[in-house]
């Protein structure tokens, strides 16, 4: 190839590296704090730095198999689903730069980039939002099936290890279901004259409670304020969640009935009581219906979010409530019962869930969860990394130093060894950093810190093709070889060595790269891309400078090398 | 010109023997110390929590502070158990939190984080602690990633047993890979006895650590392969010396140069990528030995075993052979 296109080639090389490194606009989708998506635009140099450089959270997210069974052939889809749904949240979240991947075949991978709350990020994302509303029971599904209960968790040996706290807690309890006895007759006769048969019913219910006042369940159970609810008190919580957990007493809890808790817990008599709720398991209608959601104050509720239904839910809404006036309705989001109401006339398609004394925040996270849609499965968090931007910021300067003090320990070995030749391997090496950097540019390679440590260790690597062709070029020179000849020899000799070593590198650093995840991946990026530009810059760029230094000392004798 | 190791003699692959012996006894020595860790610890392989699950806070203190006074304030927040380890400076503190039996989700790393802080407010009033990072993992990543870097070192083995195969012949690559796999040892046994903790990173550092190796035993070998070619009276043995010798200089630079940066890694690039440059910096030795004093010896052993069948194995190769060798009697390249 003629010198003056091995020059242009080089120099064409160098401009492009210069394109690719140029700091340049960049333009992202962003969603603003009113909920509407427009462009962001910011200037930067468009080699990306990883979290552990910058700072921020990354979360990695899995399908929650521990509630419901996901076959396998469904995850893949069910993780797709559920990447567009995340992927719209975390948008809402307001951050530039956001990333949300699927990794592998069954994680989806979320960056947030500076110092954002991660535990809201956390919150954001694992929410699963599955709406539902639910008719409340009122056929006293649960206390019927108490004694049948109490018996299972006495055979399961359940009971053992909560014995003398269970018996103190009984009778506290009776205390209890007395005090809230009264306490609900008293609400239901302001309630007004809904049912003529609910004062007979509780009177019942107050009689199947009493009937077992041994049992473990029974115990801890506390009749609440409407059919189907029932109060716990807050330090029993923990046994009821043991013993819900058995297979064999979720087996014998009524057919075709949910036991749910409810987000808060209400204080009676100097101790908090967590409310939970037997619902029937079909829901009228579920959260996919939901159109608009979004958050509100009411100078009675508090902070509520406000939603609308699109027709077909407006319908069968207005169908189910109208047949259930006077029965109660909870509204569900993820197994916790939101909020409970009377049913007073058929409901359209507008509707409020009121936040319980959260904050508005919290109710635009909901609004915003709402509005997302619902994940298709439960997901739980199953890596999260939280870097501290002074950290970030330490690993770049230390990684700047090591670098710096590599390239220079390197410059003095070959100039000190080679002399001249070693002036043009290091020529070689300024351009194997330049075209390295523009490669990870032009690849949008994230640099994380093992990427920069990558990147000082190729340093040291770079340079053995020139060792090994500089040797062989010795080594011709001995043998008596004219300067050009033993030059081209060496060159020559040299390359099955340089291919074969180099080629398995990459093979190895594929390996990593397809087995590696997060940072690892980062690194096998900077590996190849060094040993493409090293291969480059030892083969090519430096015969060409001594091509251009024979051409202008013709009939040069001897070589510095 | 500066030449050093310039037309050396020596023989090196008769000391095999010690070679090898010797390094038996260390990856031995190695294997005893993560016995003897697993009695200590429990564990014999210090795993990041990216391996085992649970949480690992970076903690800063704005003062020099004693171990001891973590490990009070982290039990304070309700977290014994914990492991507690110093970060570079006397200010830096590194905790693990363990994972809860039976929790399968990442614990929420920066709430812990968050509790230990206010709980050293109240142990430490003097010295406040800032988080640098917080970070947690699942107990379902350790295990699927222990798998992954398992296979990924035996792909890497396979695709260089067969790359090597194609290019050299099939001596040269199960020797190249023997030698590669003595470095993984080895490294475990550096692993063991530094006690340094095993994470992503240091498995990368590993598998580095095996292409830089493989690379040192390729730059040999094809030295062998060119000896073979020219010099069809000499014995392996000869050839094999032949070539370490004549590729020493070269070694010593290459070395010389990696060793620069990977020391530049070790003393300037800080605590969280030290273990990483301990690897690279141990490979960088464990891959010069292993090329010499495994690689060699493992090609003379299987040459020995299954000597090769000039002519009969393959025609058409052996036939090239002939040629070359025939050519070169007849025009000496030699001009001494």
């Amino acid at each position: 190839m003629p010198l003056k296109y091995r020059v242009s080639i080089i120099v064409a090389l160098c401009i492009l590296s210069g394109w690719f490194l140029f700091p340049r606009n960049v333009t992202q989708r962003q969603r603003g704090p009113d909920g509407t998506l427009h462009d962001v635009t910011f200037r930067r140099v468009p080699l990306q730095q990883g979290l552990d450089l910058k700072g921020g959270t990354y979360l990695a997210l899995e399908i929650n198999d521990s509630l419901q069974k996901i076959p396998s052939d469904k995850k893949g889809e069910a993780i797709d689903r559920a990447l567009k749904v995340v992927r719209t949240r975390i948008e809402g979240f307001g951050v530039s730069e956001v990333v949300v991947q699927k990794q592998g075949s069954d994680r989806i991978v979320v960056q947030i980039p500076g110092i954002q709350d991660p535990e809201r990020a956390r919150k954001l994302v694992e929410e699963q939002a599955f709406l539902s509303f639910n008719i409340t029971d009122k056929t006293q599904a649960l206390e019927r099936a108490l004694p049948r209960l109490d018996q299972v968790i006495k055979t399961r040996g359940l009971t053992a290890k909560t014995d003398t706290s269970a018996k103190a807690g009984a009778t506290a309890a009776q205390k209890g279901i007395q005090g809230l006895l009264t306490g609900t007759d008293t609400g239901k006769k302001a309630d007004t004259t809904k049912k003529g048969a609910a004062a007979a019913k509780d009177t019942a219910k107050a009689d199947s409670l009493k009937i077992q006042p041994g049992g473990a369940l029974s115990s801890i159970l506390e009749q609440g304020q409407i059919p189907g609810q029932f109060y716990v008190e807050s330090s029993k919580v923990p046994a009821l969640d043991s013993y819900l957990a058995d297979s064999a007493v979720k087996a014998a809890m009524p057919p075709g009935k949910d036991f749910v808790p409810g987000v808060d817990s209400t204080p009676l008599g100097g101790k908090f009581y967590r409310s939970y709720y037997l619902l029937d398991a079909k829901p009228i209608i579920t959260g996919e219906h939901l159109t608009k959601a979004r958050p509100n104050t009411s100078p009675t509720d508090g902070t509520i979010v406000e939603f609308e239904l699109d027709n077909e839910g407006g319908r069968r809404f207005r169908n189910e409530t109208g047949k259930h006036i006077g029965d109660y309705m909870s509204i569900v989001l993820d197994r916790h019962v939101m909020s409970t109401a009377v049913i007073q006339s058929a409901i359209g398609t507008r509707g409020q869930i009121t936040m319980g004394g959260k904050g508005l925040d919290a109710a635009q996270d909901l609004a915003l969860v709402l509005n997302a849609g619902a994940l298709p499965v439960p997901l739980r968090v199953a890596e999260t990394h939280v870097i501290g931007p002074s950290l970030g910021q330490d690993s770049i300067d230390a990684g700047r130093r090591a670098a710096i003090i590599a390239v220079v320990l390197v410059v003095v070995i070959m100039l000190v060894y080679y002399r001249f030749s070693g002036l043009l391997a290091v020529g070689g090496l300024v351009l194997y950093m330049l075209y390295t950097l523009a490669a990870l540019a032009g690849f949008d390679a994230v640099l994380t810190l093992p990427g920069i440590a990558g990147f000082v260790l190729s340093i040291g690597i770079a340079v053995d093709a020139n060792v090994l062709i500089f040797e062989r070029i010795r080594e011709e020179l001995d043998r008596g070889k004219t300067v050009r000849t033993a030059i081209d020899e060496g060159f020559r000799h040299a390359m099955p060595a340089i291919v074969d070593s180099n080629v398995s590198t990459i093979l190895t650093a594929a390996v990593l790269y397809q087995y590696g995840t997060g940072p690892v991946k980062g690194f096998a990026v900077t590996l190849i891309a060094g040993i493409f530009a090293s291969l480059i810059t030892s083969i090519f760029v430096v015969r060409t400078f001594y091509l251009l230094w024979l051409n202008r000392s013709r009939g040069a004798q001897t070589l510095s090398i | 010109m500066l030449r050093i190791l310039h037309d050396t003699k020596y023989d090196f692959v008769k000391h095999w023997k010690t070679a090898v012996g010797a390094t038996i006894a260390f990856i031995v020595l190695g294997f005893a110390l993560m016995g003897y860790h697993e009695a200590r610890t429990g564990a014999a392989v210090n795993y990041s929590i990216e391996f085992l699950g649970g949480s690992s806070i970076q903690l800063r203190f704005a003062q020099p502070v004693h171990a001891d006074a973590v490990r009070s304030g982290v039990d304070a927040a309700g977290f014994s158990g914990s492991q507690i380890a110093a970060f570079g400076t006397p200010e830096d503190f590194l905790v693990k939190v363990p994972l809860k039996a039976g929790a399968t989700s990442a614990p929420d790393a920066p709430a812990i984080g968050q509790q230990i802080v206010a709980a050293f407010a109240k142990t430490m009033p003097g010295n406040p602690a800032t988080v640098r990072s917080a970070e947690s993992v699942g107990s379902s990543v350790g295990a699927e990633l222990k798998t992954k870097a398992f296979t990924a070192i035996l792909i890497s083995f396979l695709v260089t047993l067969i790359y090597l195969a194609f290019r050299f012949e099939w001596r040269f690559g199960v020797a190249a890979v023997i030698a590669t796999a003595h470095d993984v040892l080895t490294t475990m046994a550096f692993l063991a006895m530094m006690h340094l903790e095993v994470s992503l990173t240091v498995v990368a550092a590993l598998l580095t650590v095996i292409g830089y190796s493989l690379n040192d035993t390729i730059i040999i070998f094809d030295r062998v392969r060119e000896n073979l070619k020219k010099q069809r009276k000499e014995s392996l043995y000869d050839v094999l010396n032949r070539s370490i010798n004549e590729t020493l200089p070269r070694s010593v630079l290459t070395h010389a140069t990696v060793l620069a940066a990977t020391l530049a890694l070790l003393v300037f690039a800080g605590e969280v990528i030290r273990p990483f440059s301990w690897i690279m910096a141990f490979g960088v030795f464990t891959g010069t030995f292993s090329s010499i004093y495994i690689a060699g010896p493992i090609l003379l052993w299987i040459e020995h075993r299954w000597p090769r069948k000039t002519g009969t194995e393959t025609k058409g190769a052996a036939r090239a052979m002939a040629e070359e060798r025939r050519r070169e009697t007849r025009t000496p390249v030699a001009t001494r």
